[in-house]
């Protein structure tokens, strides 16, 4: 099968019995979880395999437009000459296994760690769009993320159409139609991806993962690097160096603009505020701690200070006290909370 | 089982693992999500190089706390239906050459709260049935959307591990085994580390192959570029953000939450020791009685009565396990560390902002 023969704008094989599949736009979502398992499946494939497979879940919107990548896992299979083995049997256990963990999610699509489309993507395609086991009526979606070393990344999605004259030449052929694609993450994602990240650069590609006030410092530096390179380039617009922008003034002066304009009174009060606030509740929780782990110290070394009922008695006055204590520190508590809220 | 040395020393956490992870316990936040992880152990490293999420199986729990779990996720680590679950997954990505060792589980948290009997049950699970190595990974869901990912691996120290297994929690076995809250858990540092096409892919996810661009002709086309989005993902610039009292609110209610918990347990004990005390008040009174009816007796030269009886005739009240306060008070260490480290950092911002929004204010 020539890869020329698949770049035909619109299929018009022979229709399937029924109702037509749906050949409706499609918009492809990935997350990147998905393409991190396939990486990592592309790097497990053994050794004489050029390419490996696998199936990929996720959701579809309910119009059928938008097809969200969620997760993905890898497929044995074996390429020959003439033919292709996938181990069908795994898919559909695995399927199982998986869907088991993860209720909301369908099957969607398969992916390939190798741009090349050949008439075992064609029939690979046709099993996971068929009906049955697939994802019929909508198209599947085909994945190909190429990992050829030395080379950059590429990622395409794809659907199909049925093609071919007779009933047997389209099971084995398919026309596939690229799809727009997206790799889409959420701001929970976020926080992962910038951990994973931070190792780009490192020789030995690990991070350790960085305390509340590391990440607060690389951040005020990115920060102070975005503004000196903002500055530089309006100074050298000023020289005349480089080229002015109205467009890229007039942006600047909004970014400008957000500052916001408070009364000096009412910083230093919302300031003062605020920092008591946050003050109180760490010494609080402190002492909370403390508290705590002297009444569990007494609990336990009472019998060890000497006399059995009299120090006992002693042990449970002085808990007693501190329940007490305890009783009263959540008012407390929660005055500054409140008022912060207010 | 009880080596003073414990057997690995760090967790390598793998990019798929830590995305995978953090998928998982999102979709269902707030409630505890739980999964395997799977990889190998390589010099006292604990590698960790998949993971997958474990059904929810609506079961009676087994644990033995009654109250402790009315969410079936967060025991399904020791449902049994799990490990069966468990050894049909591991078996098959095995299949496609992913390392098939369990090396533990992972379980989501919300603001640290994760120091409870499910924890502990399913690390005890994992370390009295399969073997040493494996981890608790803890994933912190609030803590993570406050800009800087939170994860942190755990394991019960081998001392805890002793006392869990013969349940031995009162006053005397912890005075003798001197075991502390302290000493509940033993932590590693937790490293990312990337494959090379990983990095390879975020290296070309940061910078957009596209050469330098021309100016923008108009302020609306700036603003639909692409370079206007955010698209860099390092620094995450929401550590910036000053929202601090929606985090503040929540952790105090954390701590109240404990604060109850540890008066519950107090009170506990103080009504273990009212009841020992009057059973023991009984106990005097008639080895008393018995004393002087014996004084009678040898008086009348009629045989003496035994004067251990008593030990028939009374019994002594169990002592409430100590084991949900000293966890408590380990929660309660968390909290303050927790709480530490944020107004550490935000008092920083805090300082910023009014330097900044008040020039001069601070020179004077």
């Amino acid at each position: 099968m020539a890869d020329s023969f698949l770049h035909l704008a619109r299929p018009l094989g022979p229709v399937s019995v029924g109702t037509a599949p749906t050949t409706a736009p499609l918009n492809v979502v990935i997350q990147p979880q998905a393409v991190f398992s396939i990486l990592d499946h592309s790097l497990r494939r053994n050794a004489d395999q050029e390419r490996v497979i696998g199936t990929l879940l996720g959701t579809r919107s309910e119009d059928g437009g938008e097809v969200e990548v969620r997760s993905a896992f890898a497929v044995g299979h074996s390429e020959a000459e003439d033919q292709v083995e996938v181990d069908m049997e795994y898919h559909k256990q695995m399927l199982a296994l998986h869907l088991k963990a993860n209720p909301r999610e369908v099957l969607v699509g398969w992916y390939a760690t190798a741009s090349e489309l050949n008439t075992f993507s064609a029939l690979i395609q046709n099993f996971y769009s068929g009906q049955g086991d697939g994802t019929w009526p909508h198209p599947a979606v085909h994945l190909t993320v190429s990992t050829e070393a030395g080379k950059d990344l590429e990622t395409r999605a794809y659907i199909s159409a049925p093609v071919g004259v007779t009933a047997e030449r389209a099971a084995d052929s398919a026309a596939f139609i690229p799809v727009p694609y997206e790799l889409r993450y959420g701001e929970a994602d976020k926080s992962g991806l910038e951990a994973i990240a931070n190792a780009k650069d490192a020789e030995e590609r690990s991070t350790s993962i960085a305390t509340d006030v590391e990440a607060l410092e690389r951040a005020i530096e990115e920060v102070l690097g975005m503004i000196d390179r903002v500055s530089r380039y309006v100074e050298s617009v000023i020289d005349e160096e480089a080229p002015a922008s109205t467009a890229m003034g007039q942006f600047l002066l909004n970014a400008l603009a957000l500052a916001p304009k408070v009364e000096p009174a009412d910083i230093e009060k919302d300031f003062n505020n605020h920092i008591q606030d946050v003050l109180v509740v760490s010494y609080l929780a402190n002492t909370i701690r403390t508290q705590m782990e002297l009444s569990n110290r007494l609990a336990t070394a009472q019998l060890t200070l000497g006399g059995g009922e009299s120090t006992g008695a002693g042990g449970e006055g002085q808990r007693n006290q501190r329940g007490g204590k305890g009783g009263n520190r959540p008012r407390q508590d929660r005055a500054p909370t409140e008022e912060a809220r207010a | 089982m009880a080596e003073a040395q414990s057997p690995i020393t760090a967790v390598k956490v793998e990019a798929l693992v830590v995305m995978k992870i953090i998928k998982h316990c999102n979709q269902t936040f707030p409630t505890t999500a739980t999964g395997a992880l799977v990889g190998m152990d390589v010099e006292g490293t604990l590698e960790i190089t998949n993971s997958f999420p474990f059904p929810v199986v609506e079961l009676p729990t087994e644990s033995h706390f009654d109250n402790a779990a009315p969410n079936p996720a967060a025991s399904a680590p020791r449902v049994k239906a799990n490990a069966a679950y468990q050894a049909e997954m591991i078996r098959m990505v095995r299949e496609v050459n992913v390392d098939a060792n369990s090396v533990g589980w992972y379980t989501s948290a919300n603001m640290g709260n994760f120091v409870n009997m499910n924890v502990i049950e399913n690390q005890f699970f994992y370390q009295k049935e399969l073997n040493e190595r494996t981890v608790a990974l803890v994933h912190d869901v609030s803590r993570s959307a406050q800009g800087s990912l939170s994860l942190r691996a755990f394991r019960l120290s081998a001392k805890f591990v002793e006392a869990f297994k013969e349940n031995k929690f009162n006053s005397e076995d912890l005075q003798k085994s001197n075991l502390r809250y302290q000493d509940i858990f033993d932590e590693f540092p937790v490293e990312i580390h990337n494959s090379h096409l990983i990095t390879s892919f975020i290296h070309q996810l940061q910078c957009p192959s596209a050469g330098p661009t021309d100016l923008p002709p108009s302020l609306a086309a700036l603003e639909a570029s692409p370079y206007s989005k955010s698209s860099s993902l390092t620094p995450n610039l929401d550590n910036l953000s000053l929202n601090i009292d929606p985090y503040l609110e929540k952790n105090c209610d954390l701590l109240l939450d404990s604060i109850e918990a540890h008066n519950t347990e107090t009170n506990n004990y103080q009504y273990y020791q009212r009841v020992l005390g009057r059973e023991q008040q009984k106990i005097n009174n008639w080895k008393q009685k018995r004393t002087q009816e014996n004084a009678t007796r040898s008086a009348l030269k009629q045989p003496l009565l035994p004067e251990d009886e008593w030990q028939r005739l009374f019994k002594l009240p169990a002592e409430p396990s100590r084991l949900e306060s000293m966890l408590n008070t380990r929660q309660v260490e968390q909290f303050s560390r927790q709480v530490d480290a944020f107004v550490s950092a935000t008092t920083g911002k805090m300082f910023a902002a009014k330097g900044n929004l008040l020039p001069g204010e601070l020179a004077k």
